[in-house]
């Protein structure tokens, strides 16, 4: 049968490593979210940073399945990224990597003003 | 790409389309090849064309007789969306100049709703009702919404997002009290309620084979005899259909819309009783699910249809996530139109819900184990969803 997903989105869709949050006594996490249910896109990322660099990353997603996909493939490529580097390309990029409709831009600027709102909480003073 | 061999999903969008019954298929392979009956029916002339013409008339029968209706009523068209441009379109064009006003609902398939926006742009004032929050439109609402220069009433049967049944009957009575034409969609409904025109006030309906294990391409609108006269067509040459549907008949298309039709109304009874039951075991296992809420009529509403919200779950999500089944995203959040269901907005579901809704539709071959794996994975995946939502 004909997938309506790509195989990239279909993968990260239905196995969505870094999924979930830690627990609130886990330190050194700094969270950022953007969206919201009502917008169809909620999308909340969580940063382990040590040294000015991300350890870790994680999300949580309301969103369609390219939000979700991408999301979860985003928490993959952050760890090892400084404030310069935090965000790895951009929302056209993802699309183009993902096979996406252009249509779902809308909802990875969302994902990508997540990250924005992650950066801003990691390094407040800068 | 699935694998090709992954295994089929199961089938739960009937509401969509259904696939052909095997006695369907048969009858239309009878007439596509030479020693078939592929005459054009219009071919008075020879044995190829009147063998034709009498499978169609017996097929026109057929169908007619299953919503009780004289054959000569029977308008065949492409299907129900072309009726319903026929019924809309044709009616209002052919009313005088002093009635150029028509009364519909928000929650119409976007068949009429488009149609309507067409004759807006022509100039006709159109009223759009909002249903109560179960979908459910009171025929005083379209009492009240008549005028003196009110042409027609298209209100539909059965909702193809929802399913809910609306009161066709005191509807048309009112309708009738004002010499207004009634024009039904009962695209969803035909084959799989009993419904009788010669008991109703109907004076217009579309329908169509492919809801009704018929072959797509195929519809009709039946035309009251108190109608004719009443509706002009929107194509022109050939005069086939009484003038008002002119072209070709697709013979094989007409004889399965025919041996459906007979099928249906053999079957119809037990069928809808079995579907029903169906219905009602798949809904017991979705509302255990935490947060599922029923859209639409709990009890007024077509046999095989379901329509449920997930709090919390997007429903494009949703529907990714169930590669088992094959339903339909009642938020018709597509790639293209990333709005919420109109249906649902219209009958006051928040836009949060009306993301998170499934249109699931059982009929002729679903299975109770089908049902049971449905519930289960819908289950599964719900959980998995909302565990992942910010």
């Amino acid at each position: 049968m004909i997938d309506t997903l790509s195989v990239v989105t279909r993968r990260y869709f239905d196995a969505l490593p870094g999924a979930g949050a830690w627990l609130a006594d886990s330190g050194r996490v700094v969270s950022g979210e953007a969206g919201t249910e009502r917008l169809g896109t909620h999308v909340r990322f969580h940063l382990k940073v040590a040294g000015g660099r991300v350890e870790e990353a994680r999300f949580q997603a309301y969103g369609c399945p390219h939000t979700l996909a991408i999301a979860s493939w985003l928490t993959e490529r952050l760890p090892g990224r400084d404030r310069e580097s935090l965000i790895p390309g951009r929302p056209e990029e993802w699309l183009a990597v993902f096979a996406a409709p252009v249509e779902k831009l809308g909802r990875l600027l969302i994902v990508e003003d997540a990250l924005i709102s992650c950066k801003l909480a990691a390094w407040p003073s800068i | 790409m699935n694998a090709p061999d992954a295994p089929r999903p199961i089938y739960l969008d009937y509401a969509a389309t259904t696939p052909l019954d095997p006695g369907v298929a048969a009858a239309m392979a009878e007439c596509f090849t030479a020693d078939g009956t592929f005459g054009n029916p219009s071919s008075s002339s020879h044995a190829f064309g009147r063998e034709a013409a009498a499978r169609v008339e017996r097929a026109r029968e057929s169908i007619a007789a299953l919503i009780d209706a004289p054959a000569e009523c029977i308008v065949l068209t492409s299907g129900a969306t072309e009726s319903i441009n026929l019924a809309l379109l044709g009616s209002v064009r052919a009313a005088v100049a002093a009635r150029r006003h028509v009364v519909t609902s928000r929650t119409e398939h976007r068949a009429g709703l488009d149609a309507c926006r067409q004759l807006e742009s022509e100039g006709v004032a159109v009223t759009y009702l909002t249903p109560d929050t179960k979908g459910i439109l009171e025929p005083e609402q379209v009492r009240a919404a008549l005028r003196s220069d009110t042409a027609l009433a298209s209100i539909m049967h059965a909702n193809n997002e929802i399913g809910v049944v609306q009161d066709i009957d005191a509807i048309g009575a009112i309708c009738r009290e004002r010499d207004v034409l009634l024009h039904v969609d009962a695209a969803q409904s035909v084959g799989k309620l009993p419904l009788q025109v010669s008991d109703l006030p109907i004076d217009l309906m579309s329908f169509t084979a492919h809801k009704l294990y018929g072959p797509k391409g195929i519809g009709a609108l039946y035309v009251a005899k108190r109608a004719r006269g009443r509706i002009v067509p929107l194509l022109f040459g050939g005069g086939q259909e009484r003038g008002l549907r002119p072209g070709t008949l697709a013979t094989h298309q007409v004889v399965g819309f025919g041996v459906a039709a007979e099928i249906a109304a053999t079957v119809l009874p037990t069928e809808a009783q079995r579907i029903v039951a169906l219905r009602e075991r798949l809904w017991q296992a979705l509302r255990a699910v935490p947060g599922s809420h029923l859209n639409g009529d709990a009890r007024r509403r077509v046999p095989g249809l379901l329509n449920v919200s997930f709090e919390h779950v997007e429903g494009e999500s949703l529907l990714a996530a169930l590669t088992g089944i094959a339903v339909s995203s009642g938020s018709a959040c597509s790639s293209a139109s990333q709005e919420p269901s109109y249906v649902l907005r219209a009958c006051g579901r928040s836009t949060e819900l009306a993301q998170g809704s499934l249109r699931f539709s059982v009929g002729r071959f679903t299975t109770a184990a089908d049902i049971d794996t449905a519930g289960s994975l819908v289950r599964e995946q719900v959980t998995r969803l909302r565990a992942v939502a910010a």
